[in-house]
């Protein structure tokens, strides 16, 4: 299992600069510059930032610099936001993102698994109709709807949230924005539980627990939800991913300082230096997650074996 | 059972009803004011203030929201009047004009001190200037500072010709009064016209310097600016953020550091002490400012807010006090207009499109003056609701004592007879819109909902008036640029310009040479000479007189086709004072206070 680990360690890093080449052919494929603006520079301004930046040397140069500053993690000065590197934008916006999304995957894993187990064990019951119209909702509902509905009646009418804005990790300002982006993954997750655990529960290693005179409940949490969990397991990976890494319609709608808005805003800007570094960073968290999904199998489920 | 559920369906519908009737009705109806009015505890203002600067350092930030940020930690030697945003007094006292509107000297507050309490001199003013216009410095904005002499040459690293035999310096023979100076970069210089090649043959090149700009410390207290050129304005250009005093002793101890707190150093009404990125920046009060009693707030946040119904939500519920402009979406004019805290004036700032006057049909004036006379503004005007309507170029209503140039807005009769004219016509005489080639013209404008309104407004008013539908083209913001710029679009292109300083002079610039801001290949010699002349007048009104002539000549010429005056357009909440919509929305915030009493609100 550990050589299995560190193997899939190692292709991270050829992994990661194919994507980062790959974005960063895209970025030259794009018109225009960090420095246009609705002002056209005179030609000596405009001289002077393309020297200062190295953006007059071959295309190879700049190349290989990009997948250095990649390969030591360094990713150089952010070029729209000149007095901060791009390292230090990452390590402020990705604690904002990362307990969002946290804080959000949580409360849809417990509410989820919850309502999924439960649905599946009275299925076609009125708990189990209740749980899953209101997962269907839940998924329905984009985010944009439910984010400024939520706003609509907790902050502007009755005034009893702040409307928007970070106030640390632990502060009411985060309660509508962990609502309204936990939503679909709440509903995903109990449609999800709930399929994999009727399943599951419908299977011979189940029937025999039960034959064995084990209590339901040892029957329910020690055999069936280890099996009927898995599906759940290889969602959460890449999920969890895209949420570590921001989520642009909350944090807009909530202004909150994540990564999300820099990405948007990194692209429009034509920022090279920290498209890159979301880009690298976001891989290198998408590529982590699958590994733990994968090792956390092994874990899960007696048949998988490394 | 049956009966249960119409029941249970009659009650849905009635939530989903009162839902939706809570959500469209507006919830201010009678009020005088948006939202919550409670004043925060103490002197504290809480203003949204854009998108995240790109700098705290005022030479780096390009734009109007960090222009606005600068304003409460550096001074300039002018700073922005809080109602007119014309230049009054700062760091400078007072100034004398001399040499017809060409030389500048500025005498400074001897009791100016720094936020770490040393004093601000003359000394300082030439190293920010030399800081800005260095080559490897390499900021946006010091294209601001190209008047002054030998600044453009110091930045785009042009030399100095000294005579190889006398070692004399080579004149300028279009300014006698200054040095020849030619493009530093040999493969530049041979692009040069062959007798200016010939006169610099064999002769020696010396680099322009810092110490060569016109910039130089009279006494400790005392500023002379050179200038390359005669800038009447010049006062009000050095309230630009390029121009605001920046602090050697910090830039030479922390590097690219410096203005992170704890390392800032700031000569403005209040120090920075909290920058959250993407999040909030935080000043107090400074006690080292030279005006430092007057100053009235404690605490000023700026809040870095993107999406209009946030900043509209925030506002609502007390959470920020003002916003800046732009900042009430279209769709809640109707009903934020009549409320007492939504402010409105004009703005130093145009709305119009550019004609390509080199590709035809828009190379005849006739069919430019015809496609501009089949608009109707006031229709526009009242279709964007906070604008006014422009016939000019200058805004209107915002330089007092400029007499604004006005044509005739609306005539579509008059138009189809300037097509007719212009050959577009049938066998009897009269206009035929069947032979004008619509389809090979275009309004071309940069991706924006409110761009696309527009131009289907315009669209729309052509096809009823005369009789031709032109096809609407978008692309994404910096692509537009350089497809404008390179003039590669047939018939308009969308333009909007916003005023760098307080004169009107900011938007006649555009039309002084071909390429980069003027898109639409037209220049004109009378123009030109026009303007040159205004700004060698020293009095106010004949200079004035002599920019309306030129106004009167573009429209006569019309390369463009103006549209409107854009609007201010913010909140403000009746409990901040000092705070007024003037057409920079560049506020002097040592003016705003908090006032807890509801009985002098605005």
């Amino acid at each position: 299992m550990l050589t299995f680990a560190l193997r899939r360690l190692l292709t991270t890093i050829p992994m990661v600069l194919v994507v980062v080449s790959l974005t960063w052919g895209l970025i030259r494929l794009a018109p225009g510059n960090f420095y246009s603006g609705e002002r056209a520079l005179p030609p000596a301004v405009e001289r002077n930032l393309r020297e200062k930046y190295g953006l007059d040397q071959p295309w190879y140069v700049q190349y290989g610099r990009m997948l250095g500053n990649t390969l030591r993690g360094d990713f150089g000065s952010s070029l729209k936001y000149p007095g901060e590197t791009v390292n230090e934008i990452l390590a402020n916006a990705v604690p904002v993102s990362a307990t969002l999304g946290l804080l959000a995957y949580a409360l849809a894993l417990v509410v989820g698994v919850t309502a999924g187990t439960l649905a599946a064990t009275r299925q076609n019951s009125a708990v189990d109709h209740a749980s899953m119209a209101a997962a269907l909702v839940g998924i329905s509902v984009p985010n944009f709807v439910l984010g400024p509905t939520l706003v609509l009646w907790l902050a502007l009418t009755w005034y009893w949230l702040p409307p928007a804005m970070w106030d640390g990790w632990w502060s009411p300002n985060l309660i509508m924005p962990v609502l309204t982006l936990s939503a679909v993954y709440m509903a995903y997750i109990a449609r999800l539980t709930r399929a994999g655990m009727l399943e599951v529960l419908r299977s011979n290693y189940i029937r025999t627990a039960r034959a064995k005179g084990l209590p339901a409940r040892t029957v329910l949490i020690r055999h069936a939800m280890r099996g009927g969990l898995l599906p759940v397991v290889s969602f959460s990976g890449p999920a969890v991913a895209l949420l570590l890494t921001g989520t642009v319609v909350v944090e807009k709608i909530f202004a909150l300082p994540g990564l999300g808005n820099y990405f948007i805003n990194a692209n429009l800007n034509r920022d090279e230096p920290l498209i890159i570094g979301i880009v690298a960073f976001t891989a290198i968290v998408v590529l982590v997650f699958n590994l733990l999904v994968d090792l956390a199998y092994g874990l899960i489920d007696p048949r998988v074996r490394y | 059972m049956r009966r249960r559920g119409r029941t249970l369906r009659l009650w849905l519908a009635c939530a989903g009803l009162a839902l939706a009737a809570s959500a469209c009705s507006p919830s201010t109806a009678g009020a005088r004011y948006f939202g919550k009015v409670t004043p925060p505890d103490g002197q504290v203002l809480r203003y949204i203030s854009a998108s995240e600067p790109e700098s705290l350092d005022p030479q780096i930030g390009t734009g109007q929201p960090e222009a606005r940020i600068y304003v409460a930690f550096f001074e300039g030697l002018t700073e922005y009047d809080p109602k007119t945003a014309q230049a009054v007094p700062a760091l400078a006292e007072r100034w004398d004009v001399a040499d017809a509107n060409q030389t500048f000297t500025f005498h400074m507050r001897p009791q100016a001190r720094w936020s770490d309490g040393t004093p601000i001199t003359a000394d300082d003013i030439v190293y920010s200037m030399r800081r800005g216009l260095s080559p490897d410095f390499a900021t946006r904005t010091s294209y601001m500072a190209y008047d002054i002499a030998y600044a453009e040459a110091y930045n785009s690293r042009a030399a100095f010709v000294r005579d190889a035999r006398s070692g004399d310096w080579l004149r300028d023979e279009a300014a006698p009064g200054l040095r020849l100076v030619v493009p530093g970069d040999a493969a530049a210089r041979e692009a040069l016209p062959p007798a200016l090649r010939a006169r610099i043959e064999g002769q020696t090149l010396v680099p322009v310097r810092a110490e060569d700009i016109g910039v130089e410390a009279l006494d400790a207290h005392t500023v002379r600016f050179h200038l390359a050129r005669p800038v009447p304005f010049f006062p009000g250009v050095l309230s630009h953020q390029f121009f605001r005093v920046v602090p050697r002793q910090a830039i030479e101890r922390w590097g690219g550091t410096w203005t992170q707190p704890g390392h800032f150093v700031g000569s403005g009404p209040f120090r920075l002490d909290l920058w959250r990125p993407y999040d909030r920046i935080s000043g107090v009060r400074n006690p080292m400012y030279w005006d430092a009693a007057a100053v009235r707030l404690d605490r000023l946040t700026f809040y870095a807010v993107e999406d209009q119904t946030t900043m509209m939500n925030l506002y609502k519920a007390g959470a920020v006090d003002a916003t800046y402009n732009h900042t009430v979406p279209a769709a809640w004019l109707d009903q934020m207009r009549g409320l007492a805290d939504h402010m409105n004036a004009p703005e130093n700032a145009n709305e119009f499109y550019y004609f390509n006057t080199t590709v035809p049909p828009m190379d005849d004036v006739r069919v430019r003056r015809a496609f501009s006379l089949a608009v109707d503004r006031d229709g526009l005007a009242e279709f964007r609701k906070t604008v006014t309507p422009l016939t000019g170029f200058v805004p209107d209503g915002i330089f007092p004592g400029y007499e604004n140039q006005k044509t005739e807005s609306f005539n579509p009769l008059r138009a189809r007879q300037l097509l007719a004219e212009a050959g577009f016509r049938d066998a009897s005489g009269a206009y035929d819109p069947s032979r004008f080639p619509a389809n090979t013209i275009e309004i071309l404008y940069n991706t924006s909902e409110s761009n696309r309104q527009v131009s289907e407004f315009v669209q729309a008013q052509w096809k009823q008036h005369l009789g031709v539908t032109v096809r609407l083209r978008n692309e994404e913001f910096r692509t537009f640029l350089g497809t404008r710029t390179r003039r590669e679009y047939t018939g308009l292109a969308r333009a909007g310009w916003v005023g760098d300083y307080m004169d009107p002079f900011t938007f006649f610039d555009i039309f002084t040479t071909v390429g980069g801001n003027n898109g639409t290949g037209w220049l004109d010699a009378r123009y030109v000479a026009l303007l040159r002349q205004a700004n060698r007048e020293v009095e106010q009104a004949r200079r004035y007189a002599l920019l309306a002539q030129a106004e009167a000549r573009l429209i006569e010429e019309q390369p463009v086709l103006p549209l409107y005056t854009p609007a201010t357009n913010w909140m403000k909440k009746p409990y901040v004072k000092g705070l007024y919509p003037n057409p920079l929305t560049l506020h002097s915030w040592k003016h705003v206070y908090i006032e807890h009493d509801p009985a002098k609100w605005d």
